[in-house]
């Protein structure tokens, strides 16, 4: 059957398709790290909830984690919205149609966003007086985050496969696709989950550097605590991520493995910066963080890569036509740059008080 | 059975009243803590700490996430215009974007730094939140209002015609007054909980006066703004169309009801002002938000993007071509692209998902099956032929003779045929229907 494929709007594309693609990429990233701190982070304090019942170490950690979970939750949705404007941009006929698809399980996003977001908070602002059902507000926002990460993994995989699009439009009811049965989507969405662990590891044993003077036996093993999740989440991913990797069509696969180089290149060296990630994150945090992180940037062009691969034989941006907005386009990379000044120069201002107020003189 | 309309309806009315409340709120929180410095008020400081959890809570989950819905509910339901706003106006999301960034780091520095900043350092954060909001709604609104008044982006396509359009600046500037009445709505909510009476009623005054400011200014710039709408959205809301002409003068009287009540209540009798009088006073203003907001959204008929694009996604530019070659032709979510003589109900289904489903269900929220109920073939057809004509906040039929006739007799299966008219009309027969004129519509 002949893939049906909206056509795209009959607009040209307010800049080229290769400056979209770079910015969907950037702004992937910039989602990706804090989306991954939430959900590794709310599985890692739903399990120090449980395990400080009996161990104090384990109350106090997510007593003073939980302190900053709501600007992570509040950063990855704001994070996000970026990339879906690109994304949508790009490929919106094929999005569009995805999500319809999918419809209702789509639109759970955001009743389920609103639920975790408010277990966050609960879970922060209550938790002494929740006592043991604290557990319990965790484990479900754990589970919400969890399925809207499955429901995000369903859509992408799916837009990338138009070719199934009209025969699921036949089987209808439209909007009721649930994708259970798909064991490529079940083999990326494992893939991001793990990674979601180490990196949220990561970030607590970073986090936990700022309780060195308040708590310093805390802040030692919370650090110790912290790169054993990164550990073990990036060994598991060795394994996961071939896993995924041989989920994938051959056709899709090759060029990662040796059938073209660009491609085997950056797929092997973010898989380099993740072992000296390992080898380093026991003496040097920030090492073990940068090289992470560059795996993190590694890993979302080979998504792209191998998005672009999936989609060759039904569209290719590169084809719409263009009529560039530059002046706007410039007037954003103003806006761009006076914002990032403005939230450094508050984030500096917060880290480092001048005057400590008085409180209620 | 919900309906694309009501669902993007039920979460874009929630967001609205709360995301102005997130701009209002943003000048009200510095404002009000500038306030307590100058008169060295320390216990309106302790106001401002607890509102502005209230205000986090509120505005940084509900507000953010039911923008998220906005845009997860439009994409699902009208993803033609959703993609040509993108196309139009990518640059200017992104850079609202950079707004919305600023706005929400902002306000958690603010939240996270009344013991942390010096007062100086933490107003500045306050005012930084508030023009990040501000802008944010600045962006927005020119997008929204483009969909209504798209001007002269007509024939001279671009994104400062599109951004600069009639009616940007009137509601601009009437959102901007209802952002601050409804600064001053929540402002009375969290006063009727303060415990310290002298503060109570100084605060509830305060909240009152945040209300009637506001307020003043609405139906000023909202004269304004409806001098720049199109002549038809005008005539829909002043009597063409009856349900929307009843919404728009309930917005007017629950306007009213708003002003009235916090002028006699909380602005003359603060002392006597309670929780439960603060939350009459924000139904009303939910209450009038929602209903104006559905009237801003029904004059926009038949278009979506006015004179650009249907309410059914159907283009402008494209009306002729289709008429002739046929809608399930140029269509690609069909079973079948030409109407089967055998199937012909499965065919005039297929029409309606195309030209009707955005805006009707079968039997859910704008129920095809009870509009059309007690119609003749005749009638149908007629209706089918003059839809726009008729019904001014619907677009015409597009399509060729076949597909109309295949729809009419999938409209005429929903219900069984009226029996009143049988007798009157022994001949018809529900194919029939090159009357223009039935009987049964002449006086």
């Amino acid at each position: 059957m002949n893939p049906v494929i909206p056509a795209p709007v009959p607009i040209p594309l307010p800049a080229p398709a290769w400056l979209v693609q770079l910015l969907l990429v950037f702004t992937s990233i910039l989602h990706f790290v804090p989306m991954n701190l939430l959900m590794g982070g709310t599985v890692i304090l739903t399990i120090s909830n449980y395990l400080g019942r009996r161990d104090s170490r384990h109350r106090d950690l997510a007593r003073r984690a939980a302190r900053a979970m709501p600007p992570v939750v509040a950063f990855t949705i704001t994070l996000g919205v970026a990339p879906l404007l690109f994304l949508q941009l790009l490929y919106g006929q094929l999005f569009y149609t995805s999500s319809v698809l999918m419809a209702w399980s789509w639109l759970a996003v955001v009743p389920l966003l609103m639920l975790g977001y408010y277990g966050i908070y609960w879970f922060n602002l209550q938790q002494e007086e929740l006592g043991p059902r604290a557990f319990w507000v965790m484990l479900l926002t754990s589970l919400f985050f969890l399925h809207i990460m499955k429901i995000f993994t369903q859509n992408m995989s799916l837009l990338e496969r138009p070719q199934e699009f009209f025969a699921m439009f036949l089987a209808g009811p439209v909007g009721t696709y649930l994708g259970l049965s798909d064991l490529l989507t079940f083999a990326r969405l494992t893939h991001f989950f793990v990674a979601s662990l180490a990196v949220a590891g990561l970030g607590l044993a970073i986090l936990a550097g700022a309780w060195r003077e308040e708590a310093p036996e805390l802040s030692a093993w919370a650090r110790r605590y912290g790169i054993r999740w990164f550990m073990a989440g990036t060994g598991v991913q060795f394994v996961v991520g071939l896993w995924f990797l041989f989920s994938l069509p051959a056709e899709i696969r090759t060029p990662f493995l040796g059938g073209d180089r660009l491609s085997t290149a950056i797929l092997g060296v973010a898989v380099l910066l993740a072992v000296l990630a390992m080898a380093a994150v026991h003496k040097s945090l920030a090492a073990g963080a940068v090289a992470i992180a560059g795996t993190i940037c590694l890993m979302t062009v080979v998504r792209h890569l191998a998005r672009i691969a999936r989609l060759q034989p039904y569209f290719d941006p590169r084809t719409l036509p263009v009529e560039g907005q530059w002046t706007v386009f410039f007037i954003f990379v103003v806006v761009l740059a006076a914002g990032v000044a403005t939230l450094v120069w508050m984030l500096y201002r917060f880290f480092r008080p001048a005057v400590t107020r008085v409180p209620s003189e | 059975m919900l309906g694309g309309g009501l669902i993007i309806g039920i979460i874009a009315i929630l967001h609205i009243f709360v995301s102005h409340f997130a701009v209002g709120g943003g000048l009200f929180l510095p404002l009000t803590e500038r306030k307590a410095y100058c008169e060295n008020d320390t216990a309106l400081l302790d106001y401002v700490k607890s509102h502005s959890k209230f205000f986090v809570l509120l505005v940084l989950v509900f507000g953010a996430v039911s923008g998220v819905g906005i845009w997860w509910s439009i994409g699902l339901v009208n993803p033609e215009a959703t993609a040509t706003l993108i196309h139009v106006f990518v640059w200017g999301w992104a850079i609202e974007w950079v707004f919305f960034l600023v706005e929400i780091a902002a306000a958690f520095i603010y939240y996270y730094g009344w013991d942390r900043l010096d007062p100086r350092t933490h107003l500045i954060v306050g005012w930084i939140y508030f023009v990040a909001a501000w802008l944010s709604l600045f962006v927005i609104n020119g997008i929204l209002a483009f969909m209504l008044t798209p001007g002269r982006w007509i024939e001279s396509p671009s994104f400062w015609t599109a951004f600069f359009n009639p009616s940007m600046l009137p509601s601009c500037v009437v959102r901007t007054a209802v952002s601050v009445a409804l600064a001053g709505v929540y402002g009375l909510v969290t006063a009727a909980t303060i415990r310290n009476v002298a503060l109570r009623i100084e605060v509830v005054h305060y909240a009152a006066k945040w209300v009637l400011v506001g307020s003043l200014v609405i139906p000023v710039a909202g004269l304004w703004y409806i001098s720049t709408l199109p002549p038809l959205a005008r005539e829909i809301s002043m009597g063409a169309a009856p349900a929307v002409t009843i919404f728009a003068g309930l917005s007017i009287f629950f306007s009213v009801l708003v002003v009235t009540f916090t002028y006699f209540g909380p602005y003359q009798h603060p002392r006597y002002f309670n929780l439960t009088f603060a939350f009459l006073i924000a139904v009303l203003a939910l209450s009038t938000t929602g209903v104006t907001e559905w009237v801003r959204e029904a004059v926009r008929k038949p278009y979506i993007i006015y004179d650009y694009m249907y309410a059914n996604t159907l283009r402008l530019s494209d009306v002729e071509k289709i008429r002739q070659q046929g809608v399930l032709k140029a269509a690609r979510w069909v079973r079948s692209h030409e109407i089967d003589p055998d199937r012909r109900a499965q065919g005039g289904e297929d029409v309606f998902r195309v030209q009707c489903a955005s805006c009707h269900t079968v039997d859910g929220y704008n129920s095809i099956r009870f509009a059309v109920k007690g119609w003749s073939p005749e009638m149908i057809e007629y209706q089918l032929l003059h839809l726009n004509e008729l019904k001014g906040f619907m677009p015409p039929f597009v399509g060729n003779e076949s597909e109309r006739r295949a729809l009419a007799a999938w409209l005429q299966s929903l219900n069984p045929q009226p029996r009143m008219l049988e007798p009157a009309h022994p001949g018809i027969k529900a194919e029939s229907g090159s009357s223009d004129a039935p009987e049964a519509t002449k006086p």
